[in-house]
């Protein structure tokens, strides 16, 4: 018999946001000493009262948008009973009974084409503190500077039917949230996590399986193995009868390739969820609603058609340049000042992407100002600076924001000289200190002319107009 | 009410109840369920849902870090602390 894997995925993603959710904790702590963010709202103790942050509702109806959802205008907090020292309150203040975003769609590209896969629901809620339990043997370590900073949890549909398509919506909601500047979603840094509710049916059936869920994945690759060693062992269950599958939470290990029982799965009940009587309910007004909207970004595949249509690039360039709003951002910031597209765009990709993977920098990282880039081109394609003496003005503009290019430039002896008598001057002395290369070059060695012309440009820093140098050049040398 | 519902919110609520106290909760819930039962036959499909029972709103705050609390504050009535961290103890085997 033929079988088909069905799954949802529910998707934690820390949001974007400089305090916590409910308090105004620094919501950052790497490299922080342990429990340096924490006030007596996050610690949860007696009497503190959570104050809503604004921009953490802005993000959670910014990802709502950017996945087509419907938007709750009255959105409202709830508190998830749960008894584990991570939370301290002893519930978390989650979102059930009115999230902000809920019946969205994300589109992904699949082998057989596009598929859509639906989104139940988009809440936000607080993230957990860290156990350490390797300090003592007795006792547990509790640091609570990530408690309470904020989460949006994308729940979907079970809509997904492979590892592979479950890559595809990962990297989808992952560039969506990135150009809409709410989340770094990055998997490495605990930014985006993931639990994979995974269940096997008889092909063609529209009755699921028993579903077991895998919490806390943070590897594509780690995913998607998991998703093959889940589906292989519901099938083995349902076909030999290995085991009797039950509905539990597991854990994968990534190191053995397997999953383990953990414990049976928690319904809604078990949660005792309840409104939150210290929150009172977010209005989202038309003013603010609107305000969000207008500030959606284009989508990437939108951008993607307008920088082929519009700009006339590629369809490679315009594909590579959309990985990042960040590189968009720059590439049409550039554009606007020195407007040519297909130079700004070889800029991005030859230079700026290849100076930001030496710095084992993401695209996402880029900083540097657009228009400031436009005015490096400017000076490259009117022939002030050469090409190579502007990579250099690039990686200088790198380490410092504030350089302006034709000011370094000067500062630097980069600007090209149009005084044909230095040229001149500086021909006739590489000449007449190598008149090996002179012979060698009248004997029909072509390579000698470029050893000639390597050691005028040096003479000249680099600020010589290649074509006007070689025309000099071979002048002087078929007279000497 | 059944036996099995009673059980599960008995660990829920970390209650211990006895025999008798277990047939007077059920018959609570019984009584309760059957006059549930009348309010959920009425027809509420185009009742917007009450999301508090005053017309409230929350206030929002802006995006800012302030730092209000020191750890030693903090940890001042705390049985027991270690390089910072609270210690409570141990969760897992």
């Amino acid at each position: 018999m033929r079988y088909e894997t069905v799954i949802g995925l529910e998707v934690h993603v820390e949001l974007a946001t400089k305090s916590k959710i409910f308090c105004s904790c620094s919501a950052h702590s790497y490299g922080s000493e342990p429990n340096d963010h924490v006030c007596p709202a996050c610690c949860g103790m007696p009497g503190m009262l959570p104050v809503v942050n604004k921009r953490v509702v802005d993000y959670g109806m910014k990802a709502g948008l950017m996945l087509n959802c419907h938007i709750n205008r009255t959105t409202t907090f709830d508190k998830k009973s749960y008894y584990y020292p991570d939370l301290p309150a002893a519930y978390q203040t989650t979102q059930w009974f009115a999230p902000v975003a809920v019946n969205g769609l994300v589109e992904i590209e699949t082998k057989e084409g596009k598929k859509n896969i639906r989104i139940k629901q988009i809440h936000m809620e607080e993230d957990a503190g860290k156990l350490v339990h390797d300090i003592r043997e007795d006792t547990t370590h509790v640091d609570f500077n990530r408690t309470s900073v904020p989460l949006i949890e994308i729940v979907s549909q079970p809509d997904l039917s492979s590892a592979e398509e479950v890559e595809a919506y990962l990297e989808r909601l992952k560039s969506l949230l990135r150009f809409a500047k709410v989340a770094e979603c990055e998997m490495a840094h605990g930014t985006m996590r993931c639990d994979v509710n995974l269940s096997v049916r008889p092909e063609g059936s529209d009755k699921l399986g028993v579903r077991t869920e895998m919490k806390n994945m943070n590897s594509i690759e780690a995913i998607k193995r998991a998703i093959e060693y889940e589906t292989a062992r519901h099938i083995d269950a349902i076909e030999n009868g290995t085991e009797v599958l039950v509905q539990e939470t597991r854990r994968w290990d990534d190191i053995k390739g397997k999953s383990y029982a953990m414990r049976t799965k928690e319904t809604a009940g078990d949660y005792r969820y309840f409104p939150d009587p210290n929150v009172m309910p977010v209005v989202i007004d038309d003013e603010w609603f609107d305000s969000i909207k207008e500030s959606l970004p284009e989508f990437p595949e939108v951008k993607r058609e307008r920088y082929a249509g519009e700009y006339g690039l590629g369809e490679y360039d315009a594909e590579r340049l959309t990985q990042s709003i960040a590189l968009c951002e720059c590439f049409e910031g550039a554009y606007a000042v020195c407007k040519n597209a297909k130079d700004a765009a070889n800029w991005m990709i030859s230079d700026i992407m290849r100076i930001l993977n030496n710095k084992q920098m993401t695209y996402d990282m880029l900083s540097l100002d657009g228009a400031t880039l436009g005015k490096l081109i400017l000076l490259v394609t009117d022939g002030k600076v050469s090409r190579a003496n502007g990579k250099k003005i690039l990686e200088a503009m790198f380490e410092d924001s504030s350089i302006d290019p034709e000011s370094y430039a000067k500062e630097n002896d980069f600007i090209i000289s149009n005084d044909t008598g230095l040229v001149d001057k500086v021909v006739k002395e590489v000449i007449a200190a190598d008149p090996k290369s002179v012979a060698d070059f009248k004997g029909g060695k072509e390579k000698a002319l470029m050893a000639l012309f390597g050691k005028c440009m040096k003479e000249l820093k680099g600020n010589c107009d290649p074509q006007t140098l070689r025309s000099i050049l071979i002048d002087a040398v078929n007279k000497a | 009410m059944d036996r099995e519902t009673l059980r599960k919110l008995e660990m829920l609520n970390q209650l211990s109840l006895t025999e008798e106290q277990k047939e007077s909760v059920i018959s609570f819930f019984e009584k309760r369920d059957s006059e549930l039962e009348i309010l959920n036959a009425i027809d509420t499909s185009n009742v917007e849902r009450m999301v508090h029972v005053l017309p409230i709103m929350t206030v929002v705050r802006e995006d800012e870090v302030i730092k209000t609390f020191s750890r030693e504050d903090l940890q001042k009535d705390a049985p027991e602390t270690d390089e910072g961290y609270w210690c409570v103890p141990r969760v897992v085997e």
